[in-house]
């Protein structure tokens, strides 16, 4: 039988019309839509039982109750927790972000050992056996060599067990260089040492405050305990508090305040100090609080009449004598103080100018006033044993030099250590152990430190993530994050009560890491002798039940324990002599004719915890626009200079420069340029890695003189057209 | 060449000739045979080839016997298929139901003995494949059906709970649904109303319940978030 | 018979339980500190993805957007104020919504039940006329594939379905969470959700409390006593505070913002200089 060409038409036409009769196109052509709208490639989430487990959350000093909701055994969402003393169900986009942390690209998997050279990111996963003993044979073999107190330990801000057992491993190892990142409890050492003569930290009763001046307090900026303090200015928004924002800059803070008042950068002190001779001269103080008044009073109405005030700060005559009454005729007023987060120390003289305000309404622990209390003392461990090696290591001087100033207002005055390492005195540090810090990125003059930590043979970095120190390490041993472990977390943050929270472990450890505070147990008993002695704990979990003792039990129940029975160390206040220097910016004027201030946002991390990809997705393209990163100036100055919106230009300090974009904007001063602080990352990922420009590279440390700390709040610069 | 050349015109004309003669008598029904060929031979691909090629199939882990469980439990599928506190529906039971009872072999069968061995024992979760998982794309409230409309699970489940073995779960290689969705007849016609699980059947059944509203702005029934999300 | 028992079950229960339900938002703009939580609060809780450049803000997608705005004067008279943007829901004159209207894949639609304007993704054929057509650039389309880094599409949500390239997206009011709760007032024999059992992640997330979420037909839920909207007027609302986005444009949104600033409130709309807030005709559809 022959096919032709009819008959083959004709069994097309049959194939076609039994075609159409069958379900094969119509069912093919459905099945291909939904191919098309659900790609096989678009993640499925899987379903589950759905709870919810509290913890808290320790990303930045605020200490703000959460509730992780979990599908299963994953993590899917951080909420704030109700009823939390804190955050009452509030939180902050940076606690929002944790699983972005928890879960990301930047975590450290495991114990790592460098292979390439210093910062090529060439590294060999190792066991933490291996780990262990690679620390541990080292530190034994610098001990052995009698240099102990060559070791040094960089700690992140918070407190708690950890930071202290991390301490007591060096006390006990003969090593006294243990220091701090900058933090709020930092910066309020020299006030309470400084102005109250004691110690102990400063909480403000802010809720109960009804008249609020903030020099420069990012109070909407992440000051403080930030979910507390929006959730404080919203009480004060319905109960018509004055809040009045001192500030260059029309930060949030300003643009919520209930008044900005606009003023010559640096000048804080002057208008406190002004302020509060107009208060003294109308007689609306309360003398009492001050010890040394009236020679104090006498040197103050000669030194600071309003007119000379209002010439330096730049805040008109009228408005400095509105803010005397006010702040004088307020039943509780309250002068906040510490510029943005509150991290960085002011001068000795702007402290006690500002604590001497509140010393003379009356309000020094008094309801809604400023409250001077002693720290939370719950780790209570028995005295380290020291052997001899140890006791001299202990004498030998403080890498920093702190303590031994004649002022001795700080503990740990790290901005010193890129200075004292570049400089070679007093003597080489051998080693450096760093946790939940990021001093390569976040100490001023970034390149100065990290130009000094390549000079230090051996360090340890113990970060759960990528950071820039991490990235300069010889050695990883990874930390859990904190949705992974148990730990205390005391709050001071500007709390009046006492506040402990627990952070419990939601999720098991998502990688190869150890509890840091397990890793300096397991390394001190790898030591032996004295040093393993001051670690008699088996394990950190036995540490902290131990440490915590009966909160323990109210700690698993509730997850947090406060105690509003504080004790107060002190009620005078001891002014600084009124020709206390003043803490100029770094640079000359003729060189550099601007003024570089940085600022912080609340969205923009500026921490040892980088900001996650949803903060940085949150930042207005007024800040980052791909890779580059913006000055603001005011449109005056701008255009003095040439510069329009979006111009790309050199911005030159006396300590560095980089290629900025320019923004104007109105909310600050003309001859002020602004730059946002914890931008500039080169570790991380690459949702956060290059993008804009870290200030520390620009901006170096200005010691004041009478406290040894640093004090910069700025520095000169100049902008010109790239 | 030449001769060559002549010998093809010449079967050339031939089968022309023949073409030309059969017209009347039998090129029509060569004709017809053909369509028929053509049609019968789609029709076969299209109701039998297609869906053969058009799902694929997996075998549960082990068999389930559900008829057993059935006679074992005194509250009917809820006894294992529950409500959880927040009102969501659980599903496929987690291991730690199971194990209540079964954390050693109760009876004889060599599914057990899988279950209870290589999982019980290793802690393991059963990788279970859910016939009735709808796309990612739909929501829909066990709640709302169960408890609200008081509907009882045979209606969208058949009578699944009367089974003895688990048939081999099949599924759509193009959109990876599970072929209860569509049904198993592949023209998509349901005689029952479990056979098929398709938005038009939701929207059917609701229909006929009268639960239709006109909330939907676009299509005066019920808007599209009752049902997607 | 039994049949016959159940559906006359079934439509009792929607006869008396299904109240019209209008959602809405009331965001205190005083109060707004500009600190982005609810963004980021959106994000996390709806599975929006995020590249590494998110500069390009046109492209960006954020279900809730925080606006800057500023009264334009100069330093040190400036002033700023911001002002987050969610979706507006609007109901424009019986659900007619800009968008609603002009989508030909019946992919956006909006619920007269619970006045949310919903978006199925699934449905969506990426056309973008619903994005031209929405005054308050609330819409957004997926010009990429969403891509997790490794390991961190653990933290996804399931009752949100990830959007696929090629789809519009918006902000749904958190509508998976009053599915959730509807499910916990069945099972607890409830005939309504209660006002704070649903609630979107931003009003939750708020940490200065300034976004109400609720009914706004519900004289008992705080959004209504603060919004006090009046159904006579096009929904205005009659608290002298409150205004909402482009109202002459008759859009009828539900999302109601507040300030005691003269210079702000001018900022929801497009004035004539002799014109002042608050006085705004009737909006005719």
């Amino acid at each position: 039988m022959k096919v032709d060409r009819r008959s083959f038409l004709s069994f097309v036409i049959g194939g076609a019309a039994g075609t159409a009769l069958s379900p094969l196109p119509w069912k093919l052509m459905d099945d291909s839509s939904i191919w098309s709208q659900m790609w096989p490639w678009t993640p499925v989430p899987p379903d589950g039982e759905v709870i919810y487990e509290d913890t808290t959350c320790s990303l930045c000093p605020g200490g703000c109750g959460i509730s992780v909701r979990k599908v299963d055994n994953r993590a899917i969402k951080i909420e704030g927790k109700k009823g939390h003393p804190i955050n009452d169900g509030g939180i902050c986009l940076l606690g929002l972000s944790g699983l972005q942390l928890l879960y990301g690209p930047t975590r450290i998997k495991s114990p790592m050992k460098r292979m390439g050279e210093r910062g090529e990111g060439k590294w060999q996963k190792i066991s933490w056996k291996e780990a262990a003993t690679i620390l541990s044979e080292k530190l034994g073999e610098i001990r052995n060599k009698g240099e102990a107190h060559t070791v040094a330990a960089i700690s992140g801000a918070g407190g708690g067990t950890v930071p202290a057992l991390l301490q007591r491993l060096l006390t006990a190892y003969g090593s006294p260089n243990f220091m701090r990142m900058p933090s709020q409890s930092s910066a309020e050492e020299p006030v309470l040492k400084g102005v109250f003569d004691e110690e102990g930290r400063l909480g403000y009763d802010l809720e109960n405050a009804d008249y609020i001046l903030s020099f420069g307090s990012g109070i909407l900026d992440g000051w403080g305990s930030p979910v507390r303090m929006f959730r404080a200015n919203s009480q004060w928004k319905d109960n018509k508090v004055p809040v009045i924002q001192i500030e260059t800059r029309l930060s949030n803070s300003a643009a919520q305040s209930s008044r900005w008042v606009a003023i010559n950068p640096g000048t804080e002190a002057d208008l406190a100090l002004g302020i509060a001779a107009v208060m003294i001269s109308k007689k609306m103080v309360r003398s009492g609080n001050i010890s040394g008044f009236r020679g104090w009073k006498r040197e103050l109405l000669a030194g600071y009449p309003a007119e000379k005030v209002s010439e330096t700060t730049g805040v008109p005559v009228d408005v400095i004598v509105e803010l005397a009454k006010g702040f004088g005729s307020a039943k509780r007023p309250l002068a906040l103080y510490g510029r943005g987060k509150g991290v960085t120390a002011g001068s000795l003289r702007e402290i006690s100018a500002i604590t001497a305000l509140n010393a003379l309404s009356g309000n020094i622990n008094e309801e809604g006033g400023l409250w001077a209390v002693s720290q939370a003392d719950y780790i209570r461990w028995p005295k380290v044993d020291t052997d001899k090696i140890a006791s001299a290591g202990l004498s030998q001087p403080r890498y920093d030099g702190a303590g031994e100033d004649s002022s001795g207002l700080a503990q740990s005055l790290i901005h010193r250590i890129a200075g004292n390492i570049n400089g070679e005195e007093p003597y080489q540090l051998q080693a450096l152990l760093v946790a939940g810090a990021n001093p390569c990125h976040d100490l001023p003059d970034s390149q100065g430190v990290n130009a000094a930590l390549s000079k230090i043979p051996f360090i340890v970095s113990f970060s759960s993530f990528n950071d820039e120190t991490a990235a300069m390490a010889d050695l990883l041993m990874p930390d859990h994050v904190y949705l992974e472990k148990y730990e205390d977390v005391p709050v001071c943050a500007g709390l009046v009560k006492q506040v402990v929270g627990l952070s419990k472990p939601v999720v098991s450890p998502q990688f190869n890491t150890h509890h840091l505070g397990e890793t300096l147990i397991t390394t001190a008993k790898m030591m032996g002798d004295t040093i393993a002695g001051a670690f008699p704990w088996e394990d950190y979990e036995t540490c902290l039940k131990e440490t915590l003792g009966n909160k323990w039990d109210s700690l698993m129940e509730t997850g947090v324990w406060e105690d509003s029975d504080v004790n107060t160390v002190a009620k005078k206040v001891k002014p600084a002599p009124l020709d206390t220097k003043i803490v100029t910016a770094e640079g000359d004027v003729n060189s550099f004719p601007l003024l570089l201030v940085p600022y912080d946002t609340i969205r923009i991390s500026s921490s040892y915890i980088g900001s996650t990809p949803f903060m940085v997705k949150t930042v207005a393209d007024t800040i980052i626009k791909g890779k580059d990163g913006f000055v603001e100036i005011n449109p005056q100055t701008a255009e003095a200079n040439g510069l329009k919106e979006g111009t790309i230009a050199t911005l030159t300090t006396p300590r560095g420069g980089a290629r900025v974009r320019i923004h104007l904007v109105h909310g600050i001063q003309p001859g002020v340029i602004a730059m946002v602080r914890g931008l500039g990352h080169t570790a991380y990922d690459g949702y956060l890695a290059d993008k804009g420009v870290n200030i520390n590279d620009l901006i170096g440390p200005v010691e004041d003189p009478s406290s040894g700390l640093d004090a910069a709040w700025g520095i000169r610069a100049k902008l010109d057209k790239a | 060449m030449g001769t060559l050349d002549e010998k093809a015109k010449d079967v050339m004309d031939d089968g022309v000739a023949h073409t030309g003669r059969d017209k009347d008598t039998g090129a029509g029904g060569l004709i017809i045979l053909f369509f028929i060929i053509g049609f019968a031979g789609s029709m076969v691909l299209g109701w039998v080839v297609f869906p053969k090629l058009l799902y694929s199939q997996k075998q549960q882990p082990f068999n389930f016997n559900h008829a057993l469980h059935m006679e074992e439990v005194d509250n009917g599928c809820e006894s294992c298929h529950s409500f959880r506190e927040d009102g969501s529906f659980t599903g496929i039971p987690k291991l730690a139901q199971c194990t209540d009872c079964h954390e050693e072999t109760m009876g004889e069968s060599e599914d057990e003995a899988i279950f209870v061995e290589q999982y019980v024992w290793k802690e393991r979760e059963v990788p279970w494949l859910s016939y009735s998982r709808q796309p990612d794309c739909v929501f829909f409230s066990h709640a709302a059906h169960v408890i609200g409309a008081e509907m009882d699970c045979i209606t969208c489940h058949g009578h699944h709970g009367e089974t003895e073995t688990t048939r081999p779960y099949e599924y759509n290689r193009i959109t990876s649904y599970s072929r209860d969705i569509w049904g198993h007849n592949i023209s998509g016609i349901a005689k029952n109303t479990w056979d098929t699980m398709k938005m038009d059947d939701c929207a059917q059944c609701h229909k006929k319940a009268g639960v239709n509203r006109t909330s939907s702005v676009q299509t005066e029934r019920d808007a599209c978030f009752v049902c997607h999300k | 018979m039994k049949e016959q028992q159940h559906e006359a079950h079934v439509k009792g229960e929607q006869k008396q339980d299904r109240p019209v339900m209008r959602f809405g938002m009331a965001i205190d703009l005083d109060k707004c500190t500009g600190c982005g939580s609810c963004m980021v609060a959106c994000m996390s809780e709806n599975n929006v993805s995020f590249r590494e450049d998110e500069s390009n803000k046109q492209d960006s997608i954020t279900w809730i957007r925080v606006y800057e705005l500023t009264n334009g004067k100069s330093y040190p008279d400036t002033e700023v104020c911001y002002l987050p943007r969610p979706c507006q829901h609007c109901e424009g004159h019986d659900g007619h919504s800009p968008c609603v209207s002009v989508c030909p894949a019946t992919a956006t639609d909006y619920s007269r039940e619970t006045g949310i304007v919903s978006q199925i993704y699934t449905r969506c054929f990426g056309c973008r006329y619903c994005m031209a057509a929405c005054p308050y650039h609330a819409r957004y389309f997926n010009w990429w594939d969403p891509i997790w880094p490794e390991g961190m599409e653990k933290y996804l949500s399931p009752n949100v379905s990830p959007r696929m390239r090629g789809v519009v997206e918006k902000c749904s009011f958190c509508f998976h969470r009053y599915q959730s709760a509807k499910d916990k007032a069945y099972l607890n024999g409830e005939k309504r959700v209660a006002e704070e059992a649903y609630q979107t992640a931003c009003t939750q997330a708020c940490p200065a409390g300034a976004i109400v979420f609720g009914d706004l037909n519900n004289p008992e839920h705080k959004v209504h006593k603060i919004v006090q909207p009046d159904p006579h007027n096009g929904n205005k609302s009659k608290n002298p505070r409150a205004f909402r986005l482009l109202e002459r444009l008759g859009t009828n949104t539900k999302v109601y913002y507040m300030s005691d600033r003269e210079w702000v409130r001018r900022a929801g709309d497009n004035y004539l200089a002799h014109e002042e807030t608050g006085k705004i005709s009737k909006p005719h559809h």
